[in-house]
């Protein structure tokens, strides 16, 4: 469903992404990992719109989408939650899930979506009337996936969700992807931790300083000696 | 000596809703854009002169143009964010406070000699017949005008309010000012959220325009004054708070109304005053958050 082919991205005079190739098939879970710095939300933010890429396309559906405006984007499906949450902290809980439902296909379905929202996360239901930036890390988490959700994405794509959360958050937050991806959404992870991102995910990229680097399933990069060596720190060598 | 502080306290509750109504204006593109407009007070001499024209040529009655001033200004707002600002809207927060800054300075030098060619330096006030009249209550003149200037800036406070708490629209607004970025993932379109909030900011601006001419006086270079009061007033009420701003225009307004009892021509300090003491003592303003 999402073609990303060969795309070059600069952050002002920088490059940042180098030829960078990735899909991502219908319901699927795919993974992004590799070090601090390496490109990983470079390339989530190329495919929502917020950077263009001076070369190569990325295509959703068939549809070319890395000249569209972010809001556009939205409007195919694709949904962002940004690293570091970027709820609306001033709003009420209830405030932020309404305008994750902004675009008007999404606002039509509102009501039946919020429910299956409160079903993943009933804390938010609980919580709804409170100004969000008094809740806690993980339930802004919960709120920040609970409102990108809002809009019905077909393709969700979450930027280290479980950056700075206690590990008992971080397993409740990654059952709750799991339970969006077997409603149908594909995702695309971006993740620090790669023991829990290649346990989740079906196929994963390693992103080494703006290139693809290896790729493949998620399992066999989870054996792999040089991933382990790398990545997960077990190997001997 | 009662009576005398009561109807000072009236007069000022008079000015004070026109620096409340003009207050709002800058305070929401601020707040919102993150762009500080220092042309705002240019944009109420072009109202204040579009209703005089419409009075004088039209014979419309001022409180009839008032939608239409709100309107053309609107357009006339919008037109301005799409050719000098929607470039400069793109930047991060501190170039495109500064680029706002320059952008509003030209204005504020263009824009009165327009007006000097269009109407001339003379003092141009709007007065319908029934100006002049006025309602005693206990021993306190309750002047029509002025206090129908009142009942139209708390009007049109409160429909941006609901704009804003209610509508869909407004939390859009909301969240763009808190969050352009997430506003953005979210699926608004933030270009076009700035655009109509800037534009809206102009049209209270046009509006508080017509009321100063109602009121007072319009000359080409009434600009600047009013958006120095708008200024100490953002920072009496802190950002952000649209009901905020309105009540500390009203603070503003009788604090300097009575004190020209006390201080004479020395009164103009008294707001300059509060501005730094606010700036010292609490610099998120009275209403604003930390």
């Amino acid at each position: 469903m999402l073609d990303v082919d060969h795309i070059d991205v600069y952050h002002g005079d920088l490059q940042a992404l180098w030829k960078v190739s990735l899909q991502i098939g219908n319901g699927e879970r795919v993974s992004l990992i590799g070090a601090n710095g390496a490109g990983k939300t470079t390339i989530v933010e190329s495919i929502s719109g917020l950077l263009t890429p001076v070369d190569g396309s990325i295509r959703f559906h068939g549809v070319r989408i890395d000249r569209m405006p972010t809001h556009k984007i939205v409007e195919l499906g694709i949904c962002l939650v940004p690293e570091g949450k970027g709820i609306f902290p001033g709003m009420s809980v209830f405030e932020n899930l309404e305008l994750g439902a902004f675009i008007p296909e999404s606002r039509k379905i509102k009501g039946k979506t919020l429910e299956f929202v409160y079903d993943l996360f009933p804390i938010l239901q609980s919580r709804k009337n409170q100004i969000s930036g008094t809740l806690s890390g993980g339930e802004q988490q919960m709120l920040a996936i609970g409102r990108a959700l809002m809009s019905k994405p077909k393709l969700l794509m979450l930027d280290e969700p479980s950056l700075g959360l206690a590990p008992l958050i971080v397993k409740n937050i990654f059952r709750v992807i799991q339970q969006i991806s077997e409603s149908g959404v594909s995702i695309l992870l971006v993740e620090q931790n790669v023991r829990i991102a290649l346990g989740i995910t079906q196929r994963a990229y390693i992103i080494e300083n703006g290139r693809v680097g290896m790729h493949g399933n998620s399992q066999s990069l989870f054996n792999d000696e040089q991933v382990k060596s790398a990545y997960l720190g077990t190997s001997r060598g | 000596m009662t009576e005398l502080l009561a109807q000072t306290f009236v007069n000022g509750i008079n000015i004070g809703a026109l620096y409340g109504l003009i207050t709002v204006g800058l305070s929401l593109t601020l707040g919102v854009m993150k762009i500080l407009n220092i042309a705002h007070g240019e944009f109420l001499m072009v109202g204040g002169y579009f209703a005089f024209w419409l009075f004088k040529l039209f014979n419309i009655d001022p409180f009839l143009s008032l939608p239409l001033v709100a309107i053309a200004l609107f357009l006339l707002g919008g037109l301005f964010y799409r050719i000098l600002l929607a470039g400069v809207a793109r930047f991060h927060e501190e170039v495109k406070l500064k680029n706002s800054l320059l952008i509003g300075f030209g204005l504020f030098l263009i824009f009165p000699q327009i007006a000097i060619t269009l109407w001339t330096a003379d003092e141009r006030a709007i007065t319908p017949a029934y100006s002049g009249g006025s309602l005693p209550i206990l021993n306190v003149r309750v002047a029509y005008v002025p206090f129908a200037g009142v009942i139209v800036a708390i009007v049109v406070i409160l429909f941006l309010h609901l704009l804003l708490k209610k509508t869909y629209f407004g939390k859009a607004v909301r969240g763009t000012s808190e969050n352009w970025k997430a506003a953005k993932l979210m699926g608004i379109n933030v270009d076009r959220t700035y655009l109509i909030t800037f534009a809206l900011g102009v049209a209270m601006a046009g509006l508080a325009g017509v009321l100063v001419g109602l009121t007072q006086s319009i000359t080409p270079d009434v600009g600047m004054s009013w958006t120095l009061k708008a200024l100490i007033v953002v920072v009496l009420a802190g950002i952000g708070s649209v009901g905020g701003a309105f009540f500390a225009g009203l603070i503003l307004g009788v604090v300097e109304s009575v004190g020209a009892i006390f201080m004479g021509p020395y009164t103009v300090a008294l707001g300059l005053l509060i501005f730094l003491l606010i700036l010292m003592f609490r610099p998120q303003g009275l209403f604003g958050k930390s």
